[in-house]
């Protein structure tokens, strides 16, 4: 579990999670043994909830695909994933001190050494789809990826590097 | 058989379809499966379901049973741990000081001393099922309080067993110190073997009713479950507690989840049975010439439970509110304090225990929940530095 989510046990009823949001209040869930889940919105320094919503097990399934963005993605977001089957596809940013920095997707061996395609390059000059293997990655570069989830980390590693901090 | 099978299913129905009544206005079920006992028994007027409440005997002794087992299924020592020294504390202040307050109230009524330790625990322990239920509909859960109520609950379940352990042995009748001693031995011998058996033998007996179809599971964990509460009440202990250590043994086990899902349904319906049983012991007549001692036990535990909240907001630096929360929550009273007036029964102890606890449980399960719903409210009673909160954050 995350560092951002505080998991409680509670006895008799099932698990807590609170995550504080951005402004000093903070969401609870509440899942029950029974599959119900509480969604509870607490104010900063309230005792009481500002607002509360019970779902069944199958709505905070569909709450949760809409929250982590399985419908709608904003622009805004800079990796994201998305699995469909097998498939993975993802959304990665190169940082200068990334290993595929300032580098060609040729001379990386994207495909040979981690199996996965680059099929996108956003950068501020434009996108470009499908890039030529002789393209040259540079630092702030968004890459969509493809390829299958096992080989994401080695992705990762080869291209983006470790991350920071 | 026809006359039976009336009364039973108009047992089941009338509880039911009362306790329905209370579910609209926010009323917890155990007290209104009891007054259609009382109602439909035959020391009230009007139609009456079942004439003597022997005849209803092992149906309700299977929801005591139930009740019992389902709780040892539940029971886990790692919610304990996993709560630390602080929550064990909040417990061990909660029940000192109601428990303790109970026994001083039992002592006082004057009833006799075997009485008395029935009243500590009737009066001392809350009900898990009313008070949880109460946090999950006033909307609490998210409240940092809420884990604490829970903990506390999960402190006197505990407590529970071992009063029951030691309860039946203080109840029975023996006759001067050397045959008491060997009851006790006997009983304490029996509880040994159970917890050595929940210990060492879980696995076996799991493997014993482990069928991979719901029903063989079902039809072998109720056996196990009658079994060992039969043994207990033959031994001395009371059934309560062989049903409770049932449930510890089968806790450990591989089926542990689904029997904890097969028996909810089959607890349901002959816990409210055993209710409805209980009201049918009881004259309202009666209830009304103990009305003074339930009058004092609801005052002295609605200050008890205020004073536990309190002291337990200072054990956690919270405030007028949540300590309020804490004291009118854990205030419900419900299954366990019949389940004691039974064994009392049982026991031939005084027969005012019936309608005292009859009509202690009655009042707060009714003021229970509206008090716990207002709480916010009645914190404002609280003076500000008894949960060391300074006047201007009170006001603030």
């Amino acid at each position: 579990m995350s560092n951002e989510i505080e998991e409680q046990e509670l006895p008799g009823i099932g698990r807590r999670y609170r995550l504080a949001g951005r402004d000093g209040g903070s969401a609870v869930v509440v899942i029950h043994h029974s599959g119900r889940r509480d969604l509870y919105v607490m104010a900063p320094d309230a005792d009481a909830p500002q607002a509360t919503l019970t779902l069944t097990d199958r709505q905070a399934r569909t709450l949760g695909a809409v929250l982590s963005g399985a419908y709608f993605t904003p622009a805004v977001v800079e990796e994201m994933e998305a699995v469909i089957g097998d498939i993975l596809i993802d959304w990665v940013t190169l940082r200068p001190d990334s290993p595929g920095a300032d580098r060609s997707i040729a001379e990386l061996e994207v495909r040979r050494r981690t199996r996965m395609t680059v099929v996108a390059v956003a950068r501020d000059a434009g996108t470009i789809i499908a890039p030529e293997p002789t393209e040259v990655l540079r630092a702030g570069d968004r890459l969509v990826v493809v390829g299958r989830r096992e080989d994401l980390a080695s992705f990762t590693r080869h291209v983006i590097g470790a991350a920071s901090g | 058989m026809g006359e039976t099978l009336v009364a039973v299913g108009g047992a089941f129905l009338a509880s039911g379809l009362l306790a329905r009544l209370g579910r609209r206005i926010g009323l917890p079920t155990i007290p209104f499966f009891m007054v259609a006992g009382i109602l439909f028994g035959p020391a009230t007027p009007g139609l009456v379901l079942v004439e003597d409440p022997e005849d209803l005997e092992l149906l309700a002794a299977l929801g005591l049973v139930l009740l019992l087992f389902h709780l040892g299924l539940e029971f886990s020592l790692d919610d304990l741990i996993g709560g630390g020294r602080k929550l064990l504390g909040a417990g061990a202040v909660y029940l000192v000081l109601n428990v303790g307050g109970g026994l001083a109230l039992g002592f006082g009524l004057g009833w006799g001393t075997r009485e008395a330790f029935v009243i500590a625990g009737a009066v001392g322990i809350s009900s898990s099922a009313i008070v949880t239920k109460l946090l999950v509909e006033l909307r609490r859960l998210a409240n940092p309080e809420s884990r604490l109520i829970l903990g506390i609950i999960v402190v006197e379940d505990i407590f529970l067993a071992l009063y029951l352990a030691i309860l039946q042995p203080v109840l029975g009748e023996s006759e001067g110190l050397g045959e008491a001693g060997l009851e006790f031995g006997r009983a304490f011998a029996f509880l040994l073997l159970l917890a050595a058996i929940a210990r060492w033998g879980a696995r076996w007996v799991g493997k014993l009713v482990d069928a991979s179809d719901d029903e063989l599971l079902t039809v072998c964990f109720v056996g196990v479950a009658l079994l060992a509460a039969g043994v207990a009440e033959e031994v001395g202990v009371s059934d309560a507690i062989g049903a409770f250590m049932a449930g510890l043994i089968l806790a450990e086990s591989a089926a542990h989840d689904r029997i904890e899902r097969l028996v909810l349904p089959l607890r349901d319906a002959f816990a409210a049975l055993f209710f409805f049983a209980f009201g049918l012991t009881i004259d309202p007549g009666d209830v009304g010439s103990v009305a003074l001692p339930v009058a004092i036990a609801v005052v002295v535990s609605l200050l008890l439970n205020l004073a536990a909240g309190i002291l337990v907001a200072r054990m956690h630096d919270y405030r007028r509110g949540p300590a309020a929360n804490v004291g009118l929550t854990i205030l419900g009273r419900g299954e366990f304090s019949l389940i004691l007036a039974t064994l009392a029964a049982a026991a031939g102890l005084d027969d005012r225990i019936g309608p005292f606890v009859a009509g202690y449980v009655l009042v707060l399960a009714l003021a229970g929940p509206l008090l716990a719903s207002r709480s916010a409210a009645i914190a404002h009673w609280i003076p500000p530095r008894l949960v060391g909160e300074t006047a201007s954050a009170a006001r603030a």
